[in-house]
Formats: structure tokens, C-alpha cells, sequence
């Protein structure tokens, strides 16, 4: 029988990606006891592999001479399809110059221009190269100078540790509970405050660019404890994942002046976007490639070009080595040489956990922070370069901000542990060996479900079969079954308590998307192919209740961008 | 393609064979979620971006250590390894035609399955001091020169895997060796432009565990998953270290 031990600590970090770091690091600075729990080394978080960059209105090249923080928070609205919050978006493109340069002094290592200065790189829907980067490695480097950063402060870290219940009393976070994934036992941790910095939802698509660990554990988490979700019908596909396995194909590849090109060789980005080209925003590039094959001209009817040779060795070498490096690793395509395959995936989670601009939550002393939040500042449709931006300038808000907010109260230890108790019990059925169905099964069949009903392309009647198709998968998982007893490093059982976590996340996708009656950035109804401001310019909220997932809208705060219609 | 794993459940190791039907671009990843997820879910590996940046799946495959996600089934029997062959090469399973072996990292203790301590090797990682210490705070960002920038990216670009620590004989034999890759993000902050010049970063490693462990046999370089070379850090090191003796002497 294992004791039921609670471990004590201020605040606790779930996640040790970007915006876990760097909230740990902001909150740590008042003194705090900060610890991070994370389900992976945090080396190993999704963040480690964006590839192209992260935005800031620094205006180090001649292009961009005037680029200030207004026309980065401008692209990012339009980009947005309007629906993203105006101060939130404000906040950060002011913040944006200021955190990079804060990297660069912690010590990232920049790509430079021959003037010493941070270089710049143009991307999709922005007026001007404002995309900072380190080669086509950005998030390795700043994952690794935040995880430096922690080693040099000396913060606690429980890796490999999965949370599986937030714990919380009259609307009060007290504490949560997790499993040390090594020893296999559940671990109580009370706290004063607990940050969510866990990542999306992707893997709730077969198709997706993403690390295979987000399974949306923290937005789980956060609905169960009675948050809403928000805008979580909002998926982006990037229009160039590696055929095959999916594999992220950085937009600086095109940002760098790569082609997209059908089985005609044309470039046909001039018949959707004549003037962005290649470099009109995801959501417009992603539906461009599945129009294409579905009039007859991609490849093998699945895929179309990414044609770099024309950029030349040496410059595919400097400024996109790890391109070339997966293109021949997992494709045997060198770019130089041949065109990649590439195909729309899915690649971002833009909706989350509801959280204000301080990345608070309705529950006391529970903050969210990064993909996993949604506070709103990508609105229908994220720029690239903004999600590096968002963890860190977010990140260390919400720190700050715990820093400043801090009481220590007394916490209600009998909940934690009935929450051990009842946590214990689902393992033990997990682990009995009874039940009719194995998780990964169920998890491929979502998998299916989600690309297939709630993709690129949807519309409703083809969402409600799909969403009843989730919720037979939702049911299913109350006979998932571990076909072996060992409780220590039980690679199944984490699986299957992430698989939790997407089922609960896919249905409020798809409730989300079926009740959006237009079309809007990346939600792209066949039905209703207008945006309509009067009906839908809101925040889809959903929350759970008794009676199951309760549906709502919110306003969106809107500012001084007009709100308009959105052409490239 | 048939697979033999070496198994430790925490009491006893065994070897299991599995037969994983062939796919199109399949990886040594891909074949290992197969068996856990259609023959035998007790297998435990380490994953998570499956796209060779993340660091979290070396292992040792047909005897050269790999990173599982980067490794195409089809082409493990054909790529030679030109690595030196140490000791813990020699134990465990032997090498086939008829299945491709996969086995933990050497020299990491192992805790099950595939899965290895890492902590000894982010101790090593952690005695570097793996921060900038610079003093300076420009107003704007530091000047770098790009040159340097790519000098940089050299170092920068490890992923912390491990397979280099895991590929070093040395390390076989040194319990106490700090392995190459922190001596490469040692050479890292050594050779970046920001640092306080007045930080002595090389003499952290000045000593028989550190620099002068080497014995280039080079198998860190030759198995680095992301072009790391450092034996040419040690090497620049060592020379740097014995200039400015002699100068004292």
C-alpha cells in the first residue's frame, strides 16, 4: 500500500516548455518556491523544435526601417481574421522587442546581419521582415538558453511526473496530483499557485507537425476543474509538413523565397493570394494545396512541391540546414537537388484554457500560459512567429504576476489525498487487465476522425457524424484496458492516460466547429464560406457542466484595428 | 523485419523478438510503437518529437548508438558504422542479418527496457555551468559577428541526447569522464563572443575527468545526430590550456 505523500511547494510550473520556463524563472525571482513538473525532461518539449522564428518590431534590416510594434500588432489582428483580443495582442507586440532582446542577453544564439545585429526574416502575413531567428533551429536555441537559465537558478524539476487531477475548493487551487511516471506511484503537491504550460492539442489529429507528447493533458485538466475552453474549434494546418511523416517544413523555407508548385510546375499561389504568394497566411496557403489535389494537380493526389533549388546550396545550407537535414533524413529528398513533398498537417492549437492578459483563470491561483491558454491573441489564425513570442512574453507575465499576488494560505490536505484515492482507482482498472479495447486503437480511430470530419475543409453534416463518432470514442474509453501489470515506466499506461485527455479535447473541438456557422481564418465551413461579424465575431467558450459540455460566446475586445474584410 | 529487444523489467533482462511488418519511410520509432501497440504493450522507450530534435530516443541500434526516430528500418543494414569498437559493445546481444538489435545506451544505467538514468550525464552537463556569464547589458542586443555565429552553431546545435556519452569508450572506462557533450557546451560558452573575457570557462574541465580524458577515438563526432565535433573543442582546448602554461611558465 503506498502512503499517500503530498509535497509541498509555492508554485508549481505543469510543463517545461518555453512558457514554463519562463514563467518558473519570473516567479522564481520574488524568492518563491518554484518547482516544475513536466512529463518529459523539459529539453524534450514540443517548443525544442519550431523551426523559423519569433516576431519583434526590432527593425534591424533597411526593409523594415519603420516597422514598429503597431504594424506587428496590426498583421497579427488581420492574421487573426479579427477575432483575436486587441490588448492582448497590444501587450505582446509591445513586449516583442524588448523579451528578444532579453534571449539574447540570457544567450541565445542568433542568426546576425553583417552588422552584428539580430537578422530578420520575412513570414506569412506580415508587411516586413520582422521574424527573428537561429537558423531554422529558434526554438532548440531558446529552449535551451531558458533550461540554462533554470540550471543557473537552481529550480526543482520533477521530470517524467504526468498530472492526472487539478484539486481545487471553492473555486481555490490547492494542489494536484501526479504520476511519477519512473517509480509508479501517485504523488500529491499542494500549492499556492499552479501555472499550465502544457502545450496543444494536436495529436488529436493523425496528420500534425507536433511532438507525439501533446495530447491537450493541461486543457483536460483545466475543463475538468470547470474552466472554460475557448475558441478551441480554431486548428492551424501548415500548408507544409513533409509527406509521409508530417515533419514541420519551416515557412522560413518560403519566407526565404521557396516555391510552392503543382504537377503542372505552376506556382499557383498566384490563383488565391496574387500579391502574398507563397507567403499569404497559413490558413489561405493550406487550402490553396488541398484545392489543388482535389482539382487533380498535386502529386499522387496527396502532395505538392516545395521547390528550394533555385536558392542554392549555400544558401539552403545557412539558412536552412535543418530543413535539408530532415528532408534527406526522413524523406531522402535533398532540396538542393529535388523538390519536397510537403502536405497540409495539422500544426497548432490556437484555442485553450480562457485566461486574461495576466494568464489568470476563473479558478483562484490557477494560470495557463502558451498553447495551452488562449488569451486571445491568435484569434482564427496564428502568424508564424508568434507562438515563440506568445510563450515567452506570456510566460513571464503571468510569473511576474504570481510573484506579485502570492498568499500563502492553508491547504485542504484530505482533498488532495481523496484525489490520490480516486486517481488510484482508475489506474488500478487501467492496469487490472480487464476491459475490451486497447488504447491505441482507439487513439488512431480519433486520430482518423478528427482529420477526416474536422479538417482543413468542414462542413455539417459531415461534423455530425464526426462528432458522434468522438463521443462513441469518449465511451470507449471506460473499456481501454493495459495489457500488463508493471506500474514502473509504463510507456501504455501514460499513453492511455493522455488519450484521456484527447478524447475529452477532441469533442469540444468539434462542438465548437459545428456550432460556428461561418467561416473564419482557419475554420473553413463549405456551408457557410462567409465570415459573418454579425453572428460570430465572439469567442466560442465551452465548459463543462453536469449535464455534459455547455456552449456560450464571449465577446472579442476590439481596439483600434477596424475590423475588416481580409485580403492578401 | 524481425526485431530483438533487449528487456530489463527491474528484476531480470531477457531478449524479446518481434516481427514488425515492413512500411514506406518506417522508422526504428515507428517499429517500436508497433510492437508496443500491437504485440506487447509492456515495452518502455523514450519519445516525443519524432522528428530528430528532441533527444530523447538514442539508443543503441544494431550496435551504433542512434537516435531511434531518425533511423529508416530499411537502411539500418545498409549504413556502416565507422565507429571504434569498446568494450560495451562486446557484451549483450550479437549482431544478425536475420533482425536488427536494439539495445539501451551503453554506460547510463539502465532502468527499464530502453530506458536509461540520465542523470549522471546532466550532472556532467550541470558542472560546466551551462549559462552566459556576461556582465555587459548593451542597450540593444550584442554585436555579433555572423562568422562567429556559425563557429557558434557548430556547438549550439547539440540536442543533448546522450548518444555520444553512450559511443565513447573512454566513458566505458572513466566513471568519472564528463563525456563530450558537455565538453562541447563548455567549448560553447568558451568560444561566444559575449562572455566576460575574464571567465577562466576552459579550466572548469582542467583536469584528468575533463579535457585530458580523451583519447579521440572521435565516435562522439561520427554518431552525433546534429554534426557536433567535440573532439575538435577537446582538441582546441588542449592547445589553448598548454599555450598559456607555457606563457605562465
Amino acid at each position: 500500500m503506498e502512503g499517500k505523500e503530498i509535497l509541498e511547494h509555492e508554485v508549481i510550473i505543469v510543463g517545461g516548455g518555453l512558457s514554463g520556463l519562463r514563467a518558473a524563472l519570473a516567479a522564481g525571482k520574488k524568492g518563491s518556491d518554484v518547482a516544475i513538473i513536466s512529463k518529459v525532461h523539459p529539453l524534450r518539449s514540443h517548443s525544442v523544435a519550431a523551426q523559423g522564428g519569433i516576431n519583434a518590431s526590432l527593425a534591424n534590416v533597411p526593409e523594415a526601417e519603420d516597422d514598429t510594434w503597431k504594424d506587428h500588432a496590426f498583421d497579427t489582428v488581420k492574421g487573426s481574421d479579427y477575432l483575436a483580443d486587441q490588448d492582448a495582442v497590444e501587450a505582446m507586440c509591445k513586449d516583442a522587442p524588448d523579451i528578444v532582446l532579453e534571449l539574447e542577453h540570457m544567450g541565445t544564439v542568433f542568426s546576425r546581419l553583417e552588422d552584428g545585429k539580430i537578422a530578420q526574416r520575412p513570414f506569412g502575413g506580415a508587411g516586413v521582415p520582422r521574424t527573428c531567428y537561429a537558423a531554422d533551429r529558434t526554438g532548440h536555441n531558446l529552449l535551451n538558453t531558458l533550461y540554462e537559465q533554470t540550471v543557473a537558478k537552481s529550480l526543482d524539476s520533477y521530470n517524467e511526473y504526468f498530472v492526472t487531477s487539478l484539486v481545487t475548493e471553492d473555486k481555490k487551487i490547492q494542489g494536484l496530483v501526479a504520476w511519477d511516471i519512473e517509480k509508479g506511484r501517485l504523488v500529491g503537491f499542494s500549492a499556492d499557485a499552479v501555472v499550465l504550460a502544457t502545450g496543444g492539442y494536436g495529436r488529436i489529429y493523425n496528420r500534425s507537425t507536433n511532438a507525439l507528447i501533446n495530447t491537450g493533458d493541461g486543457a483536460y485538466l483545466a475543463y475538468e476543474a470547470g474552466v472554460a475552453l475557448e475558441d478551441m474549434e480554431f486548428i492551424q494546418f501548415h500548408p507544409t509538413t513533409l509527406y509521409g511523416s508530417n515533419i514541420l517544413m519551416t515557412e522560413g523555407a518560403r519566407g526565404e523565397g521557396g516555391y510552392l508548385k503543382n504537377t503542372e510546375g505552376e506556382r499557383f499561389m498566384k490563383d488565391y493570394a496574387p500579391d502574398a504568394m507563397e507567403l499569404a497566411p497559413r490558413d489561405i496557403v493550406a487550402r490553396a494545396i488541398i484545392t489543388e489535389a482535389e482539382e487533380g494537380r498535386a502529386f499522387e493526389d496527396e502532395y505538392v512541391h516545395l521547390d528550394l533549388r533555385h536558392l542554392g546550396e549555400e544558401k539552403i545550407s545557412e539558412r536552412l540546414p535543418g530543413i535539408r537535414q530532415i528532408a534527406q533524413d526522413f524523406a531522402g529528398v535533398d532540396p538542393v537537388e529535388e523538390p519536397i513533398p510537403v502536405q497540409p498537417g495539422q500544426h497548432y492549437s490556437m484555442g485553450g484554457i480562457d485566461v486574461n492578459i495576466d494568464g489568470e483563470t476563473e479558478i483562484d491561483g490557477l494560470y495557463a500560459v502558451g498553447e495551452c491558454a488562449c488569451v486571445s491573441v491568435h484569434g482564427a489564425n496564428r502568424l508564424g512567429g508568434n507562438s515563440l513570442l506568445e510563450t515567452v512574453v506570456f510566460g513571464r507575465r503571468t510569473g511576474k504576476k504570481i510573484g506579485e499576488d502570492l498568499k500563502e494560505e492553508e491547504k485542504d490536505k484530505e482533498k488532495i489525498e481523496k484525489a490520490i484515492e480516486k486517481d488510484r482507482e482508475e489506474i488500478d482498472r487501467l492496469l487490472s487487465g480487464e476491459g475490451e479495447v486497447i488504447y491505441s486503437e482507439v487513439m488512431k480511430e480519433l486520430r482518423e476522425t478528427m482529420f477526416e470530419h474536422f479538417g482543413v475543409y468542414r462542413q455539417e453534416g459531415s461534423m455530425k457524424e464526426g462528432l458522434s463518432k468522438v463521443r462513441e470514442l469518449k465511451k470507449k474509453f471506460d473499456s481501454v484496458y493495459i495489457d500488463n501489470e508493471n506500474e514502473k515506466f509504463n510507456t501504455a499506461l501514460v499513453r492511455t492516460l493522455e488519450l484521456k485527455s484527447m478524447v475529452n479535447t477532441a469533442e469540444v473541438v468539434a462542438l465548437g466547429s459545428l456550432e460556428r456557422e461561418e467561416s473564419r481564418g482557419s475554420h473553413y465551413r463549405r456551408d457557410h464560406p462567409e465570415r459573418r461579424d454579425d453572428e460570430y465575431l465572439y469567442h466560442t467558450m465551452v465548459e463543462k457542466t453536469e449535464e455534459g459540455p455547455e456552449l456560450y460566446y464571449e465577446d472579442v475586445t476590439l481596439g483600434q484595428f477596424e475590423v475588416k474584410e481580409r485580403e492578401y | 523485419m524481425k526485431f530483438k529487444i533487449y528487456r530489463f523489467d527491474g528484476e531480470e533482462e531477457s531478449y524479446d523478438t518481434y516481427d514488425v511488418p515492413n512500411e514506406e519511410g518506417q522508422t526504428v520509432l515507428d517499429a517500436l510503437f508497433y510492437i508496443q501497440e500491437n504485440i506487447d504493450d509492456s515495452l518502455s522507450f523514450r519519445y516525443s518529437c519524432r522528428g530528430a530534435v528532441c533527444g530523447s530516443c538514442a539508443m543503441l541500434i544494431d550496435k551504433v548508438p542512434r537516435l531511434a526516430c531518425r533511423t529508416q528500418v530499411k537502411k539500418v543494414k545498409e549504413i556502416k558504422s565507422d565507429i571504434e569498437d569498446y568494450e560495451a559493445l562486446k557484451e549483450g546481444g550479437g549482431l544478425s542479418d536475420e533482425y536488427v538489435l536494439i539495445e539501451p545506451l551503453p554506460h547510463l544505467e539502465v532502468k527499464k527496457d530502453l530506458i536509461v538514468n540520465m542523470e549522471k550525464f546532466f550532472k556532467n552537463y550541470e558542472k560546466i555551468k551551462p549559462f552566459l556569464q556576461s556582465d555587459e547589458e548593451p542597450e540593444k542586443e550584442h554585436l555579433m559577428d555572423p562568422e562567429k555565429v556559425e563557429e557558434l552553431e557548430d556547438y549550439t546545435n547539440c540536442i543533448l541526447c546522450a548518444a555520444c556519452f553512450g559511443a565513447c569508450p573512454v566513458n566505458g572506462e572513466n566513471e568519472d569522464y564528463i563525456g563530450p557533450a558537455a565538453l562541447a557546451k563548455l567549448y560553447r560558452f568558451h568560444i561566444d563572443s559575449r562572455e566576460d573575457e575574464e571567465i577562466e570557462r576552459l579550466e572548469l574541465a582542467d583536469h584528468e575527468d575533463g579535457w585530458w580524458a580523451c583519447d579521440f577515438y572521435t565516435n562522439c563526432m561520427k554518431v552525433c545526430p546534429k554534426d557536433v565535433p567535440p573532439n575538435f573543442a577537446i582538441g582546441s582546448s588542449r592547445q589553448q590550456l598548454e599555450e598559456k602554461k607555457d606563457e605562465e611558465d
